[in-house]
């Protein structure tokens, strides 16, 4: 884990004194036995506040003891049913906070519980950040909000969740947890806050433009951002339609999402998650290929082949200096390949070139001999 | 407190410079009786933070030339108060709201010293701040009308992308130079840095590396902070400064190398050292120093018989201080005097903006730093550059909305106050800011003094630190030699203390 600004003293240190040990021994004997009555307390149906204050000690010293979270999970269930069945009048402290957050007062309880035990999350998230069951309890927690509790609530929820996991991927921006956790905050919001009225791009829940520009930010701090490209290249479709793009700003923009990506390369050609975005974006031309949506309107044999063309000669320069990279060369290879089926007589590469490549390649990678084979006996070089 | 007269002690220590104080921590468990006095009035000897009206006295105290302050390292101070900036000066805070370090230092985040803050438990009482970007001032071109341009410089790959001034093949082999120097002193580039050591940076990033834009050779050579000339600076000099810059960057989050202590640089080091050294049992006096050596070494208990400036007489099994803290008779003069070529000019600006665009966050979401460094040309590429330190006041060094600018160069004096105007001008900021007070002085070299210059062996010199502005890993390692003498040779555990009984740690 990174600090910021200030040194850290190192959290443990192995120290095998006896005093050390027997201090060790004492632990483990109390670990076990919180560990016991949490199991015993539930067997029993015991889903008391005490148990759940339990639940929270074991699970702050393990957090990753899924089965207690579960149990957790139990207990917050119950009590919340509890709560939404009760015909009791509620006191008048509770009935004036209700009224002021504009809620049923049932409701307005299991919302209290809900926001204490994500705080209760915060500081285990923070020193956990890759923990799956801290994401997924924050995930259920957010889902019981959103069954229970009108729209306005709930959406309030899911908007400090979005500040969260932006603060989350601010400090590690490589966490896989906060990227997907991102994409479900973003999709709650825009269902909570489209009102039901389905436009694609008038609702005020539409985030693809923010969202978009957040993956800028991202990969301008942090080229290698495999789950920034992926997220970004996840977006361009609903981006382009909520838009209502039309074939020359669709142009317009494929041109520049190559601009950057070509810019990126020439920055760091021996980037792997660089050459996975370009590929996307070649992958989008191709019509036969159906997991990349095409970019492009139209999107046929022509425009395919021209841009091939262009990109062949761009990453064909990129070698000037990095005659090194295996990926310039990996890239060369595919897009030559794919060039040649969709333009047989094409002048832009020739077979002489490609197996010159293919040898580079050989030479600068032997330990995958067998691919490169493979390779050319299918581009039948 | 009783007299110091005829008192006795095991570890003398005179001057409270950084040096000094590292060594007092590093005794503070160590249950010798220790005495730390210093000939001035204040902590931190030649990094001391002074106040406004302290640094007045400073200034008169140290105005004359290097002749007339033979024991110090400093000389020709002057204040210097314009008719503007008289009226500037009204728009001063008071004395106390200002702590303006005589010898302001980067510290990287590989230093050594980080990691001996922590493991001497005294880093809960220092707050780091970081030091952010580093710019470069152009000088304006001759014949057009005086403008000078602001660049950031790309600190890492993610900054090249960014910097719209390098075209694509410059962004190519800049990386390839980055690449090459990250990885310098390994194995595979060993070779290839014996081949290119003797060359000029600016000449080998053309011949080697392919770049071809000239403008690429200023950020790299302000990363490398040389005191000479840009043609005078070579691959052997720069690259493992780069790559110290380089592989500084995100130990302690992202964006950013090296930080500065709060509250006044080096001088808040040494003063939360002398602190722990007297929670230790040491005794502090201000105001005193070594006037003589009475008998270097008396042959029946071999302890050094010493009078103090008070007149008072001490004896100690060890006396350690920096050479100008040691009288003649104990500290043999230098034989070669240092390079008058070598002094540094040195000035100190108090500026009436906040300066924020040298101040942009580390990183997305990371922390706002309260340091900045400036490279600016003054004369072309013949001549050095002047570096700028600038401060914000979250340094704690000035009250908020104005800014410190420590200026510094091997070269002509009158060059400090034009790059303050250049760095000034090329903020672009309406109305341009003003310079409220500034003082100027020179900063002496020290030549490379000879370890245990006596014959007893039981004086220690310490080096002082140097005129640069890179707190360099050679203090620490002074430190803990002196130290082992002091302690004997098979003693463990330099700066690694238990945290003590009840002491807040703020983890």
């Amino acid at each position: 884990m990174q600090s910021h600004g200030i040194p850290r003293v190192a959290a443990t240190t192995l120290d095998k004194s006896e005093q050390a040990r027997n201090k060790e021994r004492k632990q483990i004997i109390q670990y076990q036995a919180l560990e016991r009555d949490v199991v015993d307390r539930v067997k029993a149906k015991d889903y008391s506040d005490t148990t759940f204050q339990l639940t929270s000690q074991l699970l702050t010293q393990n957090p990753e003891y899924y089965t207690i979270w579960n149990y957790r999970r139990l207990v917050l269930q119950h009590v919340s049913a509890r709560e939404l069945a009760a015909d009791e009048e509620p006191s008048e402290q509770d009935a004036a906070a209700a009224n002021k957050a504009g809620l049923p007062p049932a409701q307005h309880e299991v919302l209290l519980l809900i926001k204490e035990d994500l705080q209760f999350l915060i500081p285990l998230l923070k020193q956990y950040p890759k923990c799956y069951w801290i994401w997924n309890h924050r995930s259920w927690l957010l889902g019981t909000a959103t069954k229970h509790l009108p729209a306005h609530s709930a959406v309030t929820l899911w908007q400090a969740e979005l500040g969260l996991v932006s603060k989350m991927l601010g400090l590690d921006s490589r966490n896989f947890h906060g990227w997907g956790y991102r994409r479900e905050v973003v999709l709650a919001i825009e269902r909570l806050s489209s009102n039901g009225d389905g436009e694609k791009g008038s609702g005020s829940g539409n985030m693809v433009e923010s969202e978009y520009a957040y993956t800028t930010k991202m990969i301008q701090s942090n080229l290698s951002n495999f789950s920034a490209w992926h997220y970004r290249s996840q977006l361009i479709p609903r981006l382009l339609s909520s838009r209502s793009a039309d074939t020359n700003a669709r142009q317009e923009f494929l041109n520049a999402e190559f601009e950057l990506i070509t810019r990126a390369l020439y920055t760091d050609p021996y980037d792997q998650s660089l050459w996975f975005y370009h590929q996307y974006l070649m992958a989008t031309l191709n019509p036969a290929n159906a997991q990349a949506l095409p970019v492009l309107e139209p999107c046929g044999r022509v425009e395919h082949a021209r841009y091939l063309e262009r990109e062949i000669g761009s990453v064909r320069e990129m070698l000037e200096g990095a005659e090194d990279c295996k990926y310039i060369y990996q890239a060369l290879l595919e897009y030559s390949g794919r060039y040649l089926e969709v333009e047989a007589e094409g002048g832009e590469v020739a077979l002489g070139e490609m197996r010159g490549w293919l040898r580079e390649l050989r030479g600068i990678d032997p330990l995958r001999e067998g691919r490169w084979r493979d390779l050319e006996r299918k581009m039948g070089l | 407190m009783d007299s110091l007269d005829n008192t006795s002690w095991d570890v003398i220590i005179t001057g409270t410079g950084l040096p000094q104080s590292l060594l007092a921590l590093s005794l503070s468990r160590s249950g010798k009786q220790i005495l730390h006095i210093d000939r001035n009035d204040y902590y931190g000897g030649d990094e001391a933070a002074l106040a406004l009206s302290e640094a007045e006295q400073w200034v008169k105290k140290h105005g004359g030339d290097a002749s007339e302050n033979a024991d110090s390292a400093y000389s020709h101070a002057t204040i210097s108060l314009s008719d503007a900036q008289e009226e500037g000066a009204k728009k001063l805070g008071f004395s106390r709201a200002y702590s303006l370090a005589l010898a302001p230092h980067l510290v990287y985040a590989r230093s050594n010293l980080l990691p001996a803050v922590v493991s001497s438990r005294t880093h809960s009482q220092l707050e780091f701040q970081a030091i952010g970007s580093w710019f470069t001032v152009t000088a304006p071109l001759d014949g057009l009308p005086s403008w000078s341009r602001l660049t950031r410089v790309p600190s890492g790959r993610e900054d090249v992308f960014r910097d719209d001034s390098l075209d694509l093949r410059s962004k190519r082999s800049l990386m390839k130079f980055l690449r090459f120097v990250a990885s310098y002193d390994e194995e595979s580039e060993q070779q290839r840095m014996v081949e290119l050591k003797g060359l000029p940076l600016s000449v080998a990033l053309k011949q080697h590396f392919g770049l071809k834009s000239a403008a690429a050779v200023g950020p790299l050579l302000a990363l490398a902070l040389p005191t000479v000339s840009e043609i005078e600076t070579t691959m052997e000099f720069a690259v493992p400064r780069i790559a110290r810059h380089l592989r500084s960057i995100g130990m302690f989050g992202p964006g950013f190398s090296a930080v500065l202590p709060k509250w006044g640089g080096l001088a808040e080091i040494a003063q939360v050292a002398c602190r722990a050294c007297a929670v230790g049992g040491g005794v502090y006096v201000l105001g005193q120093g070594i006037k003589n050596a009475i008998r270097a070494e008396d042959a029946e208990d071999s302890k050094l018989r010493l009078e103090l400036t008070g007149g008072e007489e001490v004896t100690a099994r060890w006396l350690v201080g920096c050479p100008r803290d040691l009288p003649a008779t104990i500290s043999k003069p230098i034989p070669n005097q240092a390079d008058p070529a070598e002094d540094i000019m040195k000035s100190i600006s108090i500026v009436s903006s906040p300066l924020t665009s040298l101040f942009p966050p580390t990183a997305e979401g990371g922390v706002i730093p309260a340091g900045a460094v400036v490279w600016v040309e003054v004369a072309g590429s013949s001549s050095p550059s002047v570096r700028i330190l600038v401060h914000s006041s979250e340094s704690g060094e000035c009250p908020a909305g104005q800014c410190v600018l420590y200026a510094s160069l091997r070269g002509d004096p009158s060059y400090l106050d034009t790059a303050v105007q250049n760095l000034l001008e090329s903020m672009g900021e309406q109305p341009k800011p003003e310079v409220l007070w500034q003082m100027q002085y020179q900063h002496h070299a020290e030549a490379e003094q000879p370890q245990n210059t006596t014959s007893s062996g039981h004086v220690f010199t310490l080096q002082p630190l140097s005129t640069g502005i890179v707190l360099e890993d050679d203090v620490l390692k002074d430190v803990e030699e002196a130290w082992r003498k002091i302690m004997g040779n098979g003693a463990e555990g330099f700066m690694k203390f238990e945290s003590r009984e009840g002491v807040d740690e703020d983890e």
